[in-house]
């Protein structure tokens, strides 16, 4: 009994600007989730995370998206080619998805007991008993205090974090076997930020559900993922358990270590990441990351496009002299 | 007579929202000694936006003083009048709306400089470059538009801004909270640089690994009051109050 | 220069942009060079009545043997030009009033002029315009003031909302912690910032306000014979459209001409918007 989840291999994404012209915005990328797996997705601005996210959920092309190739296995599914029919069972069903926090939510004009309920009837038919029962567990397992008050009233009169909590009962209503959340968290307070993290942890405890988490706040996901895919300029370029990030097989996931300021005496030099990512259309050819790197060679460069390679079971790099700078996978 | 850059006694905020009072600060004691660098951490809702918003002189408090050098900084409705006006700037959360959006970044720096430094428009113009050099944004991204920068060169630009009024403190509400990471340490980077050169700082932010790195002494607040204050290697290692403790304990190891 | 034009067109938006503009000025050009261009006056009696289009007359003659042509581009000062006058008055009135507004604290004041504003802008301008110069009486100039009396709250409303918000932003703020004078904020940064959505808001205020001076026209209202106008050419040519479909069907194509022209630049500038 395989214990992989989903599978996503050598993904292109490209998104349609005008009639003409189109950019490339993810290319490539790979990474494969198991059951019960905590997988911490991170990347700058620009590096193809979210795009990565909505390919997972199906809401690609909302926004002039289309997958150009590559795959994407969910228990036997092909993501890539499901239909509109085929995606209405599967989101929400079998994929949940937590957007970010600040930039959408419960919708506005609806109270939370009507957007709940609309997340736990989804494709089924329950009776207003039922619904409500559900609803009220379902927002007792994300901790809101009242939920029977809550259940009546609108998402003005709520606070940041707990619609946030609200988004996240009506992500697992249906218990799916893998949670989407794209940046939960930015936006909140800290506070508010550690005790969801705390909700996610524990439902994926209760659950075996699969969660991955993007965020660009490396300490964040160190913290609390299994194993973290390190994104860059539309290509996933590492995969590594979450304790062996001191010794990353690639630059780039070595300087977003290095550049943490809580690593730095106040006031202290900081290591930061020269440059900036290279914008989507202009990506240089071979290793994207060349140009703020360290140890760049020029194979760096000539070598394209750069291959994520396996180093062993449970690390991935797509640096070709990582065996050189490195010295292998410890 | 004040001894402190900047004193706050009894300053409290109270807004008045369709018939409800609402305080925003409360009531609050605060001080800014020379190359000092202070922090005032807290969450949303705190307060701290609005407190750093009466020290610029934005806001005007309800009740309470705040003095720079020993001198009340309000006259009636109006804050830091005359020349004063130009020893304490600020920099805002966002950037996205910090600058002008239909200036080029040059001439939002030389209009400062002209203001503050009464050159000719030439000289203006050419020390308004330099300011924006050494903010780390080139000469073809000053003639830019702000829409076609960075979150990041955006903020640093604000920062040139700032710095052309030659001021003596400078109030940054959030400087790195709607930026991107290494855009965050390159302007912390700067921050750092500019403290060296002896400009004093108010740091006002929810993120306490910025507080950390930055501040010489913090204040706490939690809903409009200062719950703890003191320098902020004690306050990280041995927290007094319940909510700073919260508060310290909820960043990720 | 064509290269660039060709760039231009590549960008979102950017065709219906080009082409809209030089639809546009095509007809505003031939328009106003007509003395130049065509070799009879606009309201010359040359021939018999109701000629069908011919070498020397492309467009035809109407009803009195006047030059259809001729007239057609005559009328593009009244249709264009006074349009341009009835969008850039009510513009100017309008956008300066919002920013005003933005600035007072006097919340009767406030409350007053703003029932007044949505008063006005409850009522469809073309119903208005229509009222008001039945009670004025014809004419193109009494169609400009009406306009200008009536059509500035539109302006109104969208530059109060747009200079409040303005005035809250960062950007505004930073001016006053500069210590800027309060008349340099106001030139300077508030009103570039407002007027960019007026200025957009004009652009499709004129196809409105065309269609208002033709159809005021078409009434009997506005432009009056023997003027030459789009509106007033249909009215009259309506009798006639089974045998001589020329005098009114050309002034016809003139008016959607000019208003699908407008009409294709401020669709290509909301594509680009879009594209942002």
């Amino acid at each position: 009994m395989t214990k992989v989840l989903a599978e996503i291999r050598d993904l292109r994404i490209d998104v349609r600007v005008t009639r003409r012209l189109r950019l490339r915005i993810v290319d490539t990328a790979s990474l494969v989730i198991n059951k019960g797996q905590l997988l911490g997705l991170i990347g700058e601005s620009g590096s193809g995370k979210t795009m990565l996210c909505r390919a997972l959920v199906g809401t690609l092309n909302r926004r002039g998206a289309y997958i150009q190739s590559g795959s994407i296995d969910f228990e036997g599914i092909d993501l890539v080619n499901a239909s509109k029919k085929d995606w209405r069972s599967i989101r929400g069903h079998k994929i949940g998805y937590i957007p970010q926090s600040a930039l959408a939510g419960p919708n506005p004009v609806m109270r939370i007991g009507a957007q709940l309920a609309e997340a736990v009837t989804q494709r089924g038919r329950k009776s207003k008993d039922e619904v409500r029962r559900r609803s009220l567990e379902l927002l007792e397992l994300v901790q809101i205090r009242r939920p029977e008050v809550v259940l009546k009233q609108y998402p003005y009169e709520l606070s940041g974090g707990m619609k946030q909590r609200v988004m996240i009962a009506c992500a697992i209503a249906q218990n799916p076997k893998l949670i989407v959340a794209d940046e939960p968290t930015t936006g909140l307070d800290v506070t508010v930020q550690a005790e969801i993290m705390e909700l996610l942890s524990k439902i994926r405890k209760e659950f075996d559900t699969s969660i991955i988490l993007v965020s660009h706040d490396l300490q964040l996901i160190n913290s609390i993922c299994d194993d973290i895919v390190v994104m860059h300029a539309g290509a996933t370029i590492e995969k590594l358990p979450s304790s062996k990030v001191t010794s990353a097989l690639h630059p780039y996931t070595h300087a977003l270590y290095d550049s943490r300021i809580d690593l730095v005496e106040p006031r202290g030099k900081l290591r930061t990441i020269k440059g900036q990512p290279p914008s989507v259309g202009k990506w240089p050819t071979g290793c994207r990351f060349a140009d703020r790197c360290d140890f760049v060679k020029d194979v760096c460069r000539s070598t394209d496009p750069a291959p994520f390679m396996q180093v062993d079971d449970s690390q991935w790099s797509a640096c070709i002299r990582h065996k050189e700078i490195y010295g292998g996978a410890k | 007579m004040s001894n402190y850059l900047i004193e706050a006694k009894s300053l409290s905020v109270t807004f008045n929202s369709y018939g409800f009072e609402v305080p925003a600060v409360r009531e609050v004691d605060f001080y800014l000694d020379k190359r000092e660098v202070v922090g005032v951490v807290g969450e949303s809702g705190s307060g701290k936006s609005t407190f750093a918003r009466v020290l610029a002189g934005l806001q005007v408090p309800t009740s309470g003083e705040v003095t720079f050098k020993g001198e009340n900084i309000f006259r009636g409705q109006q804050a830091y009048p005359g020349e004063l006006r130009k020893a304490v700037q600020m920099v805002f959360q966002d950037p996205y709306s910090s600058l002008n959006p239909r200036m080029r970044i040059i001439n939002a720096v030389t209009e400062a400089v002209i203001h503050h430094q009464a050159a000719s428009r030439k000289d203006a113009k050419e020390i308004a470059h330099n300011l924006l050099r050494r903010m780390g944004i080139s000469a073809t991204d000053a003639s830019k538009y702000p829409n076609a920068l960075s979150g990041g060169q955006r903020q640093r630009a604000s920062v040139a801004r700032a710095l052309s009024a030659q001021p003596e403190v400078l109030l940054a509400d959030e400087p790195t909270s709607a930026i991107d990471q290494s855009a965050q340490s390159q302007l912390l980077e700067l921050f750092a640089e500019l403290i060296a050169s002896g400009l004093s700082v108010v740091l006002v932010s929810h993120d306490l690994g910025v507080i950390r790195y930055l501040c010489d002494r913090v204040y706490v607040m939690e809903s409009g009051l200062f719950v703890e204050s003191g320098i902020t290697k004690d306050i990280f290692q041995s927290p007094k109050d319940s909510y700073t403790q919260k508060l310290i304990a909820s960043i990720p190891k | 220069m064509i290269k660039q034009i060709r760039e231009y067109a590549a960008l979102p938006g950017g065709f219906g942009i080009i082409v809209g503009v030089s639809m546009f000025l095509s007809i505003s050009i031939l328009g106003f060079a007509r003395p130049l261009l065509i070799p009879y006056a606009p309201d010359e009696l040359i021939g018999d009545g109701l000629a069908a289009p011919s070498w020397d007359h492309p467009f035809g003659l109407d009803q009195l043997g006047r030059d259809v042509l001729s007239r057609t581009l005559a009328a593009v000062p009244a249709d264009i030009g006074v349009a341009f006058l009835g969008v850039s008055i009510p513009l100017f009135i309008g956008t300066v009033i919002g920013i005003l507004l933005a600035f007072a604290k006097n919340r009767v004041f406030l409350s007053l002029v703003g029932s007044i504003i949505d008063g006005i802008n409850a009522f469809p301008l073309l119903i208005i315009a229509i009222a008001m110069v039945t009670f004025l009486g014809p004419g193109l100039f009494n169609v400009v003031i009406v306009l200008a009396l009536m059509n500035w709250a539109r302006y109104a409303r969208i530059s109060r909302t747009r200079a409040t918000i303005v005035l809250r932003e960062n950007y505004v703020e930073a001016a006053r912690l500069m210590g800027y004078p309060r008349r340099r904020i106001i030139f300077k940064h508030v009103t570039p910032n407002v007027s960019s959505e007026t200025l957009a808001y004009a652009l499709s205020d004129f196809i409105l306000v065309i269609v208002i001076i033709s159809g005021l026209s078409f009434l009997g209202l506005g432009a009056r014979p023997p003027a030459a106008e789009w509106g007033s050419m249909i009215a009259d040519g309506r009798v006639f459209l089974g045998e001589a479909w020329w005098i009114t069907v050309f002034p016809g194509i003139a008016l959607c001409w000019s208003a699908i022209s407008i009409s294709l630049i401020v669709e290509g500038l909301s594509r680009r918007d879009r594209a942002n």
